[in-house]
C-alpha cells in the first residue's frame, strides 16, 4: 500500500519531488482543476519520467449532477456534460450507455498505457438504498460490461462518491456490498463525501468503523483493489482494513471531499502553518503548538522523520518563514507515508490492526506527557480525533469479527 | 407406469429397469445402441394442464425443460449429461406424459454414501469442492443458477471417483421474465437469500449455490448438519440457517485441515459478499488448502 497525491489546484513541482523522494508512489489527477492539454501533456510526460509511478485520472463526471458546480475546466472534455445539471430522468439504460462509453472511449484513446487503470463515471449518492445509489450501481455495471468490450490493457476502477452518512444503516451497507460484489472489475476508487470538515478528517466513530469494514470486504475478502482518495490522516487505518492505496493533496479540500470543492470559493485568510506530526497523528500549529512543545524539549518525540525536520529543529517559531507551502505538503506526505510502511511491513491483518491501536495508544501518551508539559493544544489539533478513532477501530473489529 | 409402456415409447432401448420414482416422476435405465440411459417420465399436473393438452404448460414440464436446456448448454463431466432422446411429449392410457434421456451415472449419490461409508477424507472433500465448482461455474455460464444442490443430487462415479450434480430441474435462469420466483428446492440447502421470497431476482447468483455446497461440504467432513442442531422443525432449521453461525468444522474433526474448515466456513457466510466473488477466486482459495500435518 502507498499514498497517492490528490491533485488539485497549484500542482507545481510537489508531484515531482513527491514522487523523487519516495513519500508518494503515484497521483490521481483532476480535470476540473487543469487545462486539458495540459494534463494530457503531463500524463504522457509522466509516462516517460516516473514509468513506475502509478497514475490516476478521475474523470469527476459527478459534477455534472450537481446543482452549478464551479467544474473549472471539466467543461474542456467532452464526455464531462456541463451546465446539464444531469436529474434522475438523465440517467436512463441508453444514457448511461452513452456517459461510459464517451468517458472509457477518452481515457483509453487519450493515456494508453500512460495510466495504470481506467476509472468509471460516476454520481454522487446519499444513501445506499436511494434512487441515486442505484444509479450509481447501474453506472459501474455498464461500465464493467464496456470495459470487458474495449479490450483495454489497463484495468478498471469503479468509481463511488458516497455521502458518509450512508453508513448509518450496516443493514443497507451489507446490501449495497453483495450487489457491488457481483460487478466484475480489479476494483474501486471510492471518496466519502464529507459532511463537516476536520483538520484530521475524522469521521463519527461507528460510521467510519463501518467504512473501514466496507472496505475490508471488497478487499480482503474479494481481492479487489481499492483506492479511497481524500483521505488523508485516517489512511493508517485504512491500511489496517486492507485498502490498496490512499490519496492526499496540498490543501484542506483535498485532503477530505465536500461538496464544497464544486462551489466558488469564498475567499478567506491564509491557513496558518502546521507541521504533519506522525507521533501524534495530527497537524499542531507551528507557532504556538510546535514552538511549545521545543520549549519542553519534547520536539524529538513528535518530529516525523522528514528531512524537511531541520527546518524546525533550532526552534519552529524561527524556521517558520521557511516553511513553505510545498515543504508542508512534502513532510505531510511524508508523514502519512511513514504511517503506512510501519503498517504495510507487518504480515498479517491482525498484526497491522494491533500497531494501528499502538499508534493511537502512543499519540494518547504523547498528547498526556505534552500536557503535563504545560503545553497545550487547540481543540482542532487534538487529541479527540483519536478516541473517535479508536471507536472506528472497535466497529471494525466486531464487524470483521478481527 | 410400468417397464412394457416405457418399451412401446421407446421402442429402441433395452433391457429397461426401474430405478427410482417419487413425486410425478419415475426413471428408468434402459440401454441404447450399447450405452445405458437414464429414462426420465413426469406427468404434468393434470389441474394445471385442463385445458391446454398441447402445451402442457405446468411447473412440471417448465422444470423439465429448464432441464433438458442446461444440460444441453452445459458441458462438464461434472454435470449430469443429456441422452440420445430429447425432451418429448405422448399420452400414456389417455394421460400426458413428459419424457427425455440423459446419462445415467452409475454410483452412489453422497446421502447415500453418507450413510454407508461415513464422512470423506480430505482429498476427497477437496475434490468434492473443485467437482461442484466446476458445475456451478458451468451453469452460471448461462446466467443460471441449480438452486438444489444436496447430498442427494450430487452423485459420486464409480468409474473414475468424479462427482457430478444431477437434477436441473430448478435451475433458476435470471434472465426470464417467465418462471416463477417462489422459492423452491430443499429447505434444509436453502441459502439465506434464497429465503427471501421478495426481490430474490436482485440477491441470488451462483453464490447461493456455494452456501448450499458449503452445507454439503460441512455434512461430508462432519458427518453433520450445520443447521438442525437444535432445530425442531423446518422453521427453525431456516431460522438458523439465516442467524446461527456453526462451529468450524475442526471444532467437531479437529484433524481436518484448518484452511478447509475456513473455505467451508467462508461458503457458509450469510452475505454473499462474504463468501466467494468468483468460482475463480474459490478454486484458488481450494488449490492452495494442503492437509494438516500430513492427516487424510
Amino acid at each position: 500500500m502507498s499514498i497517492l497525491a490528490q491533485c488539485g489546484y497549484g500542482r507545481g513541482d510537489k508531484i515531482e519531488k513527491g514522487l523523487n523522494d519516495g513519500v508518494i508512489h503515484g497521483v490521481i489527477m483532476s480535470p476540473r482543476d487543469e487545462r486539458k492539454d495540459r494534463l494530457e501533456q503531463t500524463i504522457q510526460d509522466w509516462g516517460g519520467s516516473h514509468p513506475t509511478a502509478l497514475v490516476m485520472f478521475d474523470p469527476q463526471f459527478y459534477a455534472a449532477s450537481l446543482d452549478n458546480p464551479h467544474d473549472g475546466h471539466l467543461s474542456e472534455f467532452a464526455y464531462y456534460h456541463n451546465n446539464s445539471n444531469l436529474g434522475r430522468t438523465h440517467f436512463s439504460g441508453t444514457r448511461i450507455q452513452g456517459y461510459v462509453r464517451e468517458c472509457l472511449d477518452y481515457q483509453h484513446e487519450t493515456f494508453g498505457s500512460n495510466v495504470a487503470y481506467l476509472i468509471s463515471p460516476t454520481i454522487l449518492f446519499d444513501a445506499f438504498r436511494d434512487s441515486w445509489s442505484q444509479i450509481s450501481l447501474n453506472m459501474a455495471v455498464e461500465s464493467a460490461d464496456y470495459h470487458s468490450s474495449l479490450n483495454s490493457p489497463q484495468p478498471l476502477l469503479i468509481s463511488l462518491i458516497i455521502s458518509e452518512t450512508a453508513f448509518q444503516t450496516i443493514d443497507a451497507v451489507e446490501e449495497f456490498l453483495d450487489a457491488l460484489t457481483e460487478i466484475d472489475a480489479q476494483g474501486f476508487y471510492i471518496i466519502i463525501r464529507r459532511n463537516s470538515l476536520s483538520l484530521q478528517n475524522a469521521m463519527e466513530g461507528t460510521p467510519f468503523g463501518r467504512f473501514m469494514y466496507f472496505c475490508h470486504v471488497l478487499t480482503t475478502i474479494n481481492e479487489y483493489d481499492v483506492i479511497v482518495g481524500y483521505s488523508d490522516w485516517y489512511s493508517f487505518l485504512l491500511e489496517a482494513a486492507g485498502v490498496t492505496h490512499t490519496a492526499t493533496g496540498w490543501y484542506q479540500n483535498l485532503r477530505q471531499f465536500s461538496l464544497a470543492r464544486f462551489q466558488a470559493s469564498s475567499g478567506g485568510r491564509r491557513p496558518l502553518k502546521r507541521y504533519s506530526s506522525a507521533p501524534l497523528l495530527s497537524c499542531p500549529l507551528i507557532n504556538p503548538e510546535l514552538q511549545d512543545i521545543h520549549l519542553a524539549n519534547l520536539l524529538p518525540r513528535v518530529l516525523s522523520g522528514s528531512y524537511h525536520d531541520a527546518i524546525l529543529q533550532n526552534g519552529p517559531a524561527a524556521g517558520e518563514p521557511n516553511w513553505t507551502d510545498e515543504i508542508s505538503c512534502l513532510a505531510h506526505w511524508n508523514s502519512l507515508n511513514a504511517l503506512f510502511q510501519r503498517l504495510s511491513a507487518l504480515p498479517t491483518q491482525s498484526a497491522r490492526i494491533q500497531e494501528a491501536e499502538q499508534l493511537m495508544r502512543n499519540a494518547l501518551t504523547l498528547y498526556a506527557q505534552l500536557g503535563s508539559r504545560n503545553v497545550s493544544f487547540d481543540p482542532r489539533t487534538g487529541p479527540d480525533h483519536i478516541r473517535e478513532w479508536q471507536g472506528s477501530l472497535r466497529e471494525f473489529r466486531a464487524l470483521a469479527g478481527l | 407406469m410400468t417397464i412394457e409402456q416405457v418399451q412401446t415409447v421407446i421402442p429402441s432401448a433395452a433391457d429397461i429397469q426401474e430405478v427410482g420414482r417419487g413425486g410425478q416422476k419415475i426413471v428408468f435405465s434402459g440401454i441404447i445402441d450399447g450405452r445405458k440411459y437414464a429414462l426420465k417420465f413426469m406427468a404434468p399436473n393434470p389441474s394445471e394442464v385442463a385445458g391446454q393438452n398441447s402445451e402442457f404448460l405446468d411447473d412440471v414440464t417448465s422444470r423439465a425443460r429448464r432441464e433438458v436446456e442446461t444440460m444441453q448448454e452445459c458441458s462438464t463431466p461434472h454435470l449430469v449429461g443429456m441422452g440420445p432422446i430429447g425432451l418429448n411429449t405422448t399420452y400414456i392410457a389417455g394421460d400426458p406424459i413428459i419424457y427425455f434421456s440423459e446419462e445415467f451415472v452409475e454410483g452412489k449419490n453422497l446421502g447415500s454414501y453418507l450413510q454407508s461409508n461415513g464422512v470423506l477424507s480430505f482429498p476427497e472433500l477437496v475434490r468434492l469442492a473443485f467437482d461442484m465448482s466446476e458445475a456451478i461455474k458451468a451453469i452460471w455460464q448461462f446466467s443460471k443458477i441449480h438452486r438444489d444442490i444436496k447430498p442427494g443430487n450430487i452423485m459420486r462415479r464409480r468409474d473414475n471417483g468424479d462427482f457430478v450434480l444431477l437434477d436441473m430441474g430448478l435451475v433458476f435462469d435470471l434472465q426470464d421474465e417467465s418462471l416463477s420466483v417462489f422459492p423452491v428446492g430443499t429447505f434444509l440447502y436453502f441459502s439465506p437469500e434464497q429465503m427471501e421470497f421478495n426481490n430474490r431476482r436482485m440477491t441470488m447468483n451462483f453464490r447461493s449455490d456455494l452456501f448450499s455446497l458449503g452445507i454439503v461440504m460441512y455434512e461430508m467432513a462432519t458427518g453433520k448438519h450445520p443447521f438442525i442442531e437444535g432445530a425442531k422443525t423446518t422453521w427453525d432449521a431456516l431460522g438458523n440457517i439465516a442467524n446461527l453461525t456453526p462451529r468450524s468444522p475442526k471444532e467437531l474433526r479437529p484433524e481436518l485441515s484448518g484452511k478447509l474448515s475456513d473455505i467451508i466456513m467462508r461458503l457458509l457466510a450469510k452475505r454473499p459478499a462474504l463468501r466467494y466473488r468468483s468460482i475463480e477466486l474459490f478454486q484458488r482459495a481450494l488449490s492452495k488448502v494442503e492437509p494438516e500435518g500430513g492427516v487424510q
